[in-house]
């Protein structure tokens, strides 16, 4: 075994968490490269901001709240309801439209990752 | 009479090379202590996936003249010890963690990486304590990494420094880890106001497919250049990683995930109550460790949550400082603290996924930690 670098526990700290704060903002600056860099980026916002132009007119009348296509009315009542308790009135609801969430699939995940 | 006289010697012989001749109290205490490991880990069960294998390896370590660790005869026990010794269990646990790791609200938010590292103070605090109370430098370091609360990483690092102390550490590890949801919110608590527990975080952004993939790639290179020491730990995690977000190699994830986590468990929990012996485990050192665990965990927790403060101030009170505190690893545990204590500060808030972020960082920092102290340690 090789002699350590020091054996002060409070230079051995410094030095440590200066190392590993450094790292992780490199690791920060490396996701916001990628970010930055990643090709897919411009089409998804394409997507995004394309039927933004189509629904302004729909959005003028403001009294009839828009539903996504699968939506059955039932459960556009029931999410108006849920809202409404909330304290939310019609004119601040202007579409109800199902957005992706990973949040039962990261639970469930977390699960799994419990044991270790 | 020479019959007799046959039976007697013979029963001596079988006496002599039976476990009772040789049986100490030592021996006994420790087949309590893992039948009191056992009861937390059935009854209570606190990790009983983890908590189980290492007690029953524990009361089997403490079977006088099984010769389970004789070296010139090998069985299934030695080599279940030379894959610790040899680091090679961590690491495919690892690979099973990374498989199982969603690093999306990471990515979605790398600040949150700041969190992970802030978390790690609760290492050094735990290794300045440890040296002043008498460990040696590699010891200290390899006590400190309870704070990381990293099982497999603190195994890592314990085979490399302290091999002796691998049974306590690995015990107070896991230990604190299921005792997280405990320990954690009156610290929480503590340094938080409650206009700060009801921070609302804005939703995450979503994460392109190019950014998972590219993440874990990018991320070996650059954790593995800086930290060769590491390179296995955090190669493998990333490995795993890229096995779940390719979206080609899914039998690959799913073995890592399920079949090679699960038997690596059962080998690496074993191994590491094989460890538990009598004259390796009843010390001094062993209470001392354990309180030292203790204190890296409360450090590791005020970090992140001091530092989250920060984060709110700064960010304009965008951040609920209470992510912090899942800064300590611990994955998933304690960001299901973070939820539960945000969800009592107000009713709706849900910071699951925002802790997550910290959470996956701190399985990051705490390798990084390990890796630092065994460049500068070892």
């Amino acid at each position: 075994m090789s002699h350590p670098v020091t054996t002060n526990p409070f230079i051995i700290m410094l030095i440590n968490m200066t190392i590993v704060f450094g790292v992780l903002i490199a690791l920060g600056l490396v996701i916001n490269l990628i970010h930055m860099i990643d090709p897919t980026r411009k089409r998804e916002e394409k997507k995004a901001e394309a039927p933004a132009v189509p629904e302004a007119p729909a959005a003028a009348p403001a009294a009839e709240p828009v539903a996504e296509d699968g939506l059955t009315p039932e459960v556009v009542a029931v999410i108006t309801a849920a809202l409404a308790s909330y304290g939310y009135g019609a004119s601040q609801i202007h579409a109800i439209r199902p957005i992706e969430s990973t949040g039962w699939k990261q639970s469930g995940r977390s699960l799994g990752v419990e044991r270790l | 009479m020479e019959v007799f006289n046959a039976f007697v010697v013979s029963l001596q012989a079988v006496w002599m090379d039976s476990g009772f001749s040789a049986f100490t109290m030592g021996n006994f205490i420790m087949i309590l202590v893992g039948l009191a490991l056992l009861y937390m880990a059935i009854v209570k069960e606190y990790e009983p996936l983890l908590l189980g294998p290492i007690a029953f390896g524990c009361i089997l370590a403490n079977f006088p003249r099984t010769g389970f660790l004789d070296p010139s005869q090998m069985n299934v026990m030695l080599a279940i010890h030379y894959g610790i010794q040899n680091e090679i269990f961590p690491p495919l646990i690892f690979l099973g963690i990374g498989a199982m790791t969603d690093f999306g609200p990471l990515l979605a938010r790398p600040s949150t990486l700041l969190l992970g590292a802030a978390a790690q103070i609760g290492v050094f605090v735990a290794l300045v304590g440890a040296m002043l109370l008498g460990f040696n430098v590699q010891e200290a370091g390899a006590i400190g990494i309870i704070g990381g609360a990293d099982g497999p990483t603190a195994i890592y690092l314990s085979v490399q420094m302290a091999p002796h102390l691998l049974g306590a550490i690995a015990v107070a590890a896991y230990s604190y880890m299921s005792l997280v949801p405990l320990i954690q919110p009156p610290v929480m608590k503590l340094l938080t106001t409650q206009k700060e527990r009801e921070v609302v975080m804005e939703q995450l952004r979503p994460v392109s497919k190019f950014e998972r993939v590219c993440f874990p790639i990018v991320a070996a290179v650059l954790i593995s250049l800086l930290l060769p020491p590491i390179a296995s730990l955090l190669g493998m995690l990333m490995l795993g990683n890229l096995f779940r977000e390719s979206g080609v190699m899914d039998r690959l994830s799913d073995t890592a995930q399920n079949s090679l986590c699960n038997i690596v468990t059962i080998f690496l929990a074993t191994g590491t109550g094989m460890t538990m012996s009598a004259e390796d485990f009843l010390t001094p050192q062993t209470l001392l460790i354990i309180l030292l665990g203790l204190i890296a965990f409360i450090f590791g927790t005020a970090g992140g949550v001091i530092f989250g403060k920060i984060m709110c101030r700064v960010s304009g009170w965008k951040i609920n400082p209470l992510i912090g505190s899942a800064g300590v690893s611990a994955v998933p545990m304690a960001a299901r603290v973070s939820q539960v204590v945000g969800m009592k500060a107000k009713p709706g808030n849900y910071l699951l996924m925002h802790a997550m972020g910290p959470n996956v960082a701190g399985v990051i920092g705490t390798a990084v930690a390990a890796g630092t102290m065994l460049a500068m340690l070892k």
